[in-house]
């Protein structure tokens, strides 16, 4: 509940590119763990997403939640294929991918949002910082999401098992729902991060569900995706669920119902 | 294709989205209570709705010259402009039973009819009346265009890069929707929300400002979509 203190940005941050990156890394651990561990990494970056989404979007942004979503996945996606494509480019070692993917997504969004700040005048002090974050971990959870699916985080390899079957654009969007609903959907004068971001935590576990789906060639790399996937999302749901009941104004006015034995 | 003329045609195909969205009336929240003029969406849901429909069409056009590709990616998403707002006028007239006026003229530019009588005191219009729906075309018109120039340009360097062809058009079709995304919603920010078409005084008073963020913008994207293309 509100009373609860808030966890920090900063921790957040280290979750989603910690985690993120570690999934993404442990990719090659095991044919059936490896792809389930790389989502992992992507719910971690969601969650992170799903925070700086709360921080910018609770300033009004004028435009919708949903608008920075979209810009900072756009940018995301451009930042995170050309990272990946800056390996070869410059004949990098192929570990360095993730990371550089991670990094020229968080370049590009740091001068989008400079453009945003200095050019047209936006007046949010956390502007810059959170569209960088939102574009770093949109960046960071599509490549989770396509190294699940494609096995490695080269960029020959994704380019082969997610953008030619085009589902690089369904992860557009589906990480996009996933990062930028929580808030979305939870803003208001009771909003607090703990529910939210367990909708996000919600969101992100349905979104690897759908990756489990596309993943069915693996064989049973796929299902073991999809029931945690399942599980993850009914456990999360239910705790935002019973938070949202929690935090409902006539329970928040008058407590919760008494037992039967209490009377 | 060398990376100047990249670069430039990805800012100019950047600056005809950015410039389309200030035309489209839309309207936010308020509209979507009828108590503003336009259609009840933010700028990124109708910036997708139609660019995404552009591109479709402008990608079913795949290795077409420069213009086909610019001009069917152009009628995609004024058909899909056009349809949004005539359903949304449909809900706002049989629905809400609001007419379609507009309270920022006193009579409509194009139909020259008056505005304000029709106008429900303490709204700011209702409805999408003539001006905003030639507005919003000419808007998608310009946004399809470019998302069209964007996809054309990306499609046309990798596939000369020897890529072959559909895994070509698969990652233009990414990055052509990336960049329309970023300038669309740059452009939204400038707007500041809502607005209602070329009419707005809101329109004269910001586009200078919006054409320089875009263009800024799409050189960003211009320059990284060509270490993307380098990469590949």
């Amino acid at each position: 509940m509100a009373d609860e203190k808030p966890v920090s940005s900063n921790m957040l941050l280290a979750l989603g590119i910690i985690g993120g990156l570690l999934g993404i890394y442990l990719i090659g651990i095991n044919p059936i763990i490896g792809p389930l561990l790389a989502c992992l990494g992507g719910v971690c970056a969601i969650i992170w997403g799903a925070n700086a989404i709360r921080s910018v979007a609770g300033y009004g942004l004028g435009t919708g939640v949903p608008s920075i979503g979209y810009m900072s996945l756009g940018i995301g996606i451009l930042g995170g294929l050309s990272g990946l494509a800056l390996v070869s480019l410059l004949k990098l070692p192929a570990i360095v991918s993730p990371i550089l993917a991670l990094v020229v997504a968080l370049i590009i969004g740091l001068i989008i949002a400079v453009i945003a700040k200095k050019i047209v005048g936006m007046k949010i002090p956390v502007l810059i910082r959170c569209t960088a974050e939102i574009a770093g971990a949109g960046a960071l959870s599509v490549v989770a999401f396509s190294t699940a699916l494609a096995g490695s985080y080269t960029l020959s390899a994704i380019a082969t098992s997610v953008i030619l079957p085009g589902y690089i654009a369904l992860f557009f969007i589906m990480n996009t729902m996933a990062i930028q609903e929580p808030f979305n959907a939870c803003l208001g004068p009771n909003e607090d991060q703990r529910r939210t971001l367990t909708l996000a935590v919600a969101n992100a576990f349905l979104a690897i569900v759908v990756v489990g789906l596309l993943a069915i060639p693996l064989g049973y790399a796929a299902l073991l995706i999809i029931v945690v996937g399942f599980v993850g999302w009914l456990c999360s749901y239910k705790k935002f669920l019973k938070l949202s009941n929690e935090a409902a104004a006539s329970v928040v006015w008058s407590g919760l119902w008494p037992k039967l034995e209490d009377q | 294709m060398d990376p100047i003329s990249l670069i430039i045609f990805i800012a100019v195909g950047g600056v005809l989205i950015g410039a389309g969205v200030h035309f489209i009336p839309v309207g936010g929240a308020p509209a979507a209570m009828a108590t503003a003029t336009g259609v009840g969406t933010g700028t990124a849901m109708l910036a997708a709705g139609a660019g995404m429909t552009g591109l479709v069409t402008a990608a079913s056009l795949t290795g077409q010259s420069m213009i086909m590709v610019m001009l069917l990616g152009a009628v995609g998403a004024m058909i899909m402009m056009a349809f949004t707002m005539l359903i949304a006028n449909y809900i706002y007239v049989y629905g809400c039973g609001v007419v379609p006026a507009s309270a920022k003229v006193d009579n409509d530019p194009i139909t020259g009819r008056p505005q304000e009588i029709y106008c429900t005191p303490g709204t700011e219009g209702h409805g999408i009346p003539t001006v905003c729906f030639v507005s919003g075309v000419i808007g998608a018109l310009m946004g399809g265009a470019g998302g069209g120039l964007v996809y054309f340009v990306v499609n046309d360097a990798l596939t000369k890069a020897s890529l072959a062809a559909p895994m070509a058009a698969a990652f233009a079709g990414i990055i052509a929707i990336s960049v329309y995304f970023i300038n669309a919603v740059v452009a939204s920010y400038n707007i500041g929300g809502t607005i209602e078409g070329f009419h707005d005084p809101k329109f004269k008073a910001r586009i200078g400002k919006g054409f320089i963020a875009c263009l800024l913008a799409s050189i960003v994207c211009g320059i990284f979509v060509y270490v993307l293309i380098g990469g590949i």
